[in-house]
């Protein structure tokens, strides 16, 4: 392909934009402002146009009329050009202003990078956006003058195909462009980039995963309470109802608790009745004791119950993993007579009695402190530890993760990804 | 955390924290050691005569920072990022590089401060200079954001000294409601320096800048702005009634019996002990300390947030050496070469401190250009944009403001200072 030895030539958005225009004979007719891209549906988005400052006037330069983009220079295919004012169309893109100089997410990291400069190349006719460069090296070449900048060879730039740019501040666009990388993070990474990222990219992160509910419940359950309380204070009862309805019942306790106290109960009002009735049951404990920590989602079966009872009861309840990760069992009177790991119900022999499967277990009051929490799962080796009232019922369970979560200094739990890149 | 969340009663309180909080630091921040020395001269050398300007100054202060605390709640970033972001790397380099120069040359002249002020209690600052430095460094940089933020702003506490200090002086109360209402004016060069000193040392290119991240880093959002404007204009009033207070004191005092001249902070507080008893020197020693402190800490923080958003680098006082090494390394850096100068026998301060002068004097007409230009941004601001009527004070502010700085630049490369 005669294109090819074009291909490896790598062109800097910093030295087209603020380039001469000029038409096909070389005579100067302006100066390039911004290159326009359409950021929907392409791997490398292709320069669709290019906006000019012509006589003091902002002009729209179309791909059709462009030969050539080089280093400091646009030149057009002809010798005049139609002076036709810029006007942003919807989903247009301006490279320099609303992409270089300012955050982007750099997805193969998880973390936010600023785009010192952007880097495009021709191929097969088309200039595309390839990448982004974050290096110092590339702030250089934009600091020092011109003349001497083009000394500077281009680093290692990130490939476009992991950069997500920030749109929500383009006048034009609004929202509207989705993020389809941001489907590769993990909520936990998601929720890092809401919690570093501004107020208004935040909004943009979650308004993008806005189209999977779990997904976005679980990007709720990773953030920090104050940025909880940062993105949920906008939004109408109904809405904060419907997130909660898909978060486990302790962590949309914490979620209510960001609330202000007015809103608690209209919003727990409109939860689905089992899940309301488990938030109000934990909303009446203090937060930092094993009544405020425990889950009410838990799997308890008389002492009766045969193993192949217990196991039907796993697989058809709803209780996520960490929940299911003990059985308990009752007496005639409900109180919790012992507890075993699924593990040794799975290894009992047929038809066992579970009664005859559990141990007595260690148990908490629910007015424990999270010290003696912490303690009494450190010296039982527990992952699991059941909260009891004081007739002796089982209340609900604490897990590890939730024990962990306030036992951690608290830089330890901030973003070990996003500072773990490069 | 979870504990934090129990009690509505504890929320509130943290609630009324933050309306302490960032206005209030970067205010008093403003009254630091340079500022105190500053006052305590205009005092000593023409009484009240130079009252009616902190009327002046202080609506002028309340304009400048008003507007660097609504960008930072509704844009969410600080002023070196957007200045990055809307203007390019240059002036974003520009910026950042006086920051760092104008901050360090302030902290050294803080800890200079801290060196005075127990110096009082005759300690050597040779000891006390590097207790100080580690106290601060520790604050900042090993104590959580909460604890950070409440030490600061229980360190301006000490500030009261001063209206107690004035009213110890027995000032009389109806010249000096005479001297804010009627201007007096001067025309003689060390006046007209000081005026523009004066208004220098009040409005200082780093308040914004530390208002700014601080509002960010809180996260404020736009529902918080009519808050943080109140905060932002009640912490600028009280600042300047402060320094209004030790103009006062000094007035009362220094200028009625003579003493026209103040060399630094410590000869105003010396200065005072034979007319207003012992009480008035400790508590003037108190109140240098606690500010100088208080500044000695805010600055290399700010310098840590330009540099962070300039270079897009991970920051915040709340993150720990581990996360986010560039921001606590700045900090770590200034306190250590504030310190270190501050106790060096032979190092030129007053020089340092007029180089000081220079560059503040040339970065703030950047800065004061730059968030008024941004303030007024509809893009980026939106509904919260400058109205009409504040527009054009803000940019009166700014131009006044800026000639002033430049005015005293000039003086000083002149060689009058």
């Amino acid at each position: 392909m005669a294109t090819t030895a074009r291909t490896t030539e790598v062109l800097h958005l910093s030295f087209v934009a603020g380039g001469m225009l000029e038409d096909a004979a070389g005579e100067r007719l302006g100066r390039v402002d911004d290159l326009i891209v359409r950021l929907e549906g392409e791997e490398y988005p292709p320069v669709s146009g290019a906006v000019a400052i012509v006589a003091g006037r902002q002009v729209f330069v179309p791909l059709s009329s462009i030969a050539e983009i080089g280093d400091g220079r646009v030149r057009l295919r002809e010798q005049r050009m139609d002076l036709q004012r810029f006007q942003r169309r919807p989903g247009e893109i301006l490279l320099r202003k609303d992409v270089l100089d300012r955050q982007v997410i750099n997805i193969d990291g998880a973390r936010l990078v600023r785009a010192n400069d952007i880097e495009l190349v021709r191929i097969d006719g088309l200039y595309r956006v390839v990448g982004v460069d974050v290096s110092m090296r590339g702030l250089v070449r934009r600091i020092i003058p011109h003349s001497l900048a083009g000394r500077i060879g281009s680093g290692d730039f990130l490939d476009w195909a992991s950069i997500e740019p920030f749109t929500g501040h383009v006048p034009s666009v609004r929202l509207r462009v989705p993020h389809p990388k941001l489907a590769r993070l993990h909520a936990a990474q998601l929720a890092d980039l809401v919690e570093a990222a501004s107020h208004r990219e935040g909004e943009e992160i979650i308004a993008a995963v806005r189209s999977d509910p779990e997904l976005e419940a679980d990007l709720f359950e990773e953030l920090e309470a104050q940025h909880q309380r940062e993105f949920v204070e906008d939004r109408t009862d109904p809405e904060i109802a419907a997130l909660l309805a898909r978060m486990e019942a302790d962590d949309a306790v914490d979620l209510v608790l960001e609330l202000p106290e007015e809103r608690r109960e209209p919003v727990v009002a409109l939860l689905p009745p089992v899940l309301g009735r488990r938030v109000r049951t934990l909303l009446g404990y203090d937060p930092a004791t094993a009544g405020g920590l425990m889950s009410p989602e838990f799997l308890c079966l008389y002492g009766e119950a045969t193993r192949e009872e217990v196991l039907e009861r796993v697989r058809r309840s709803r209780v996520g993993a960490d929940g299911a990760a003990w059985i308990y069992a009752l007496t005639a009177h409900k109180q919790l007579r012992g507890g075993a790991p699924l593990a040794e119900v799975v290894r009992a022999a047929d038809g066992a009695r579970l009664a005859d499967i559990v141990r007595p277990v260690p148990t908490l009051a629910p007015d424990a402190e999270l010290e003696e929490v912490a303690q009494l799962m450190t010296d039982y080796d527990l992952t699991v530890a059941p909260v009891v009232g004081e007739g002796g019922q089982l209340l609900g369970i604490v897990t590890v993760d939730d024990v962990l979560e306030l036992v951690l200094p608290e830089g330890w739990r901030r973003r070990f990804n996003i500072l773990g890149g490069d | 955390m979870r504990w934090r969340r129990s009690g509505g009663r504890l929320a509130r309180l943290v609630a009324v924290g933050s309306v302490l909080g960032p206005g209030l630091v970067a205010a008093n921040a403003g009254n630091d050691a340079g500022g105190i020395a500053t006052y305590a001269s205009v005092g000593a050398r023409y009484g009240y005569d130079l009252l009616w300007m902190m009327v002046l100054i202080t609506v002028s202060l309340v304009v400048v920072q008003e507007m660097a605390a609504r960008m930072g709640a509704v844009t969410g970033k600080g002023l070196a990022e957007l200045i990055r972001e809307e203007f390019g790397p240059r002036w974003s380099l520009f910026s950042t590089v006086s920051v760092l120069l104008a901050n360090l040359g302030i902290c050294i002249s803080e800890f200079v401060g801290i060196g005075a002020a127990l110096g009082l209690a005759h300690v050597p600052p040779q000891a006390s200079v590097p207790v100080a430095a580690v106290v601060v460094w520790l604050l900042v940089v090993r104590g959580s954001y909460t604890v950070a933020n409440r030490v600061f702003v229980a360190m301006t506490i000490p500030f009261f000294a001063y209206p107690i200090a004035a009213v110890l002086a027995h000032p009389h109360w109806s010249a000096v409601g005479k001297a804010i209402v009627v201007p007096h004016v001067h025309l003689d060069a060390p006046y007209l320096l000081l005026f523009v000193a004066t208004a220098g040392t009040t409005i200082t290119p780093f308040m914004q800048l530390y208002l700014q991240s601080a509002v960010v880093e809180r996260g404020l959002g736009p529902e918080d702005v009519p808050a943080e404007r109140l905060e932002v204009a009640s912490a600028s009033l009280f600042a300047n009634l402060v320094a209004s207070f030790i103009i006062i004191a000094t007035g009362a005092t220094l200028f009625v019996h003579g003493h026209r001249t103040v060399s630094n902070a410590a000869d105003a507080a010396r200065a005072l002990e034979p007319f207003a008893g012992r009480f008035a020197e400790v508590l003037f020693a108190i109140g240098l300390l606690g500010a100088s402190m208080l500044a000695a800490a805010i600055l290399p923080v700010t310098a840590a947030y330009v540099i962070s958003e300039t270079f897009g680098l991970e920051k915040g006082i709340a993150r720990r050496p581990r996360e986010a090494p560039v921001f606590v390394g700045v900090i770590t850096v200034l306190i250590a070469i504030g310190a270190v100068v501050a106790v060096i026998p032979g190092v030129p301060v007053i020089k340092l401190l007029v180089l000081v002068q220079v560059v503040n004097g040339a970065l703030l007409p950047v800065t004061l250009f730059f968030v008024w230009r941004l303030s007024r941004n509809r893009e980026l601001m939106g509904d919260y944009r400058n109205g009409r009527v504040f527009d054009v004070l803000a940019a009166a502010t700014v131009i006044a403001t800026s000639a002033l700085s430049l005015l005293l630049l000039a003086v000083t490369l002149s060689g009058n200072a």
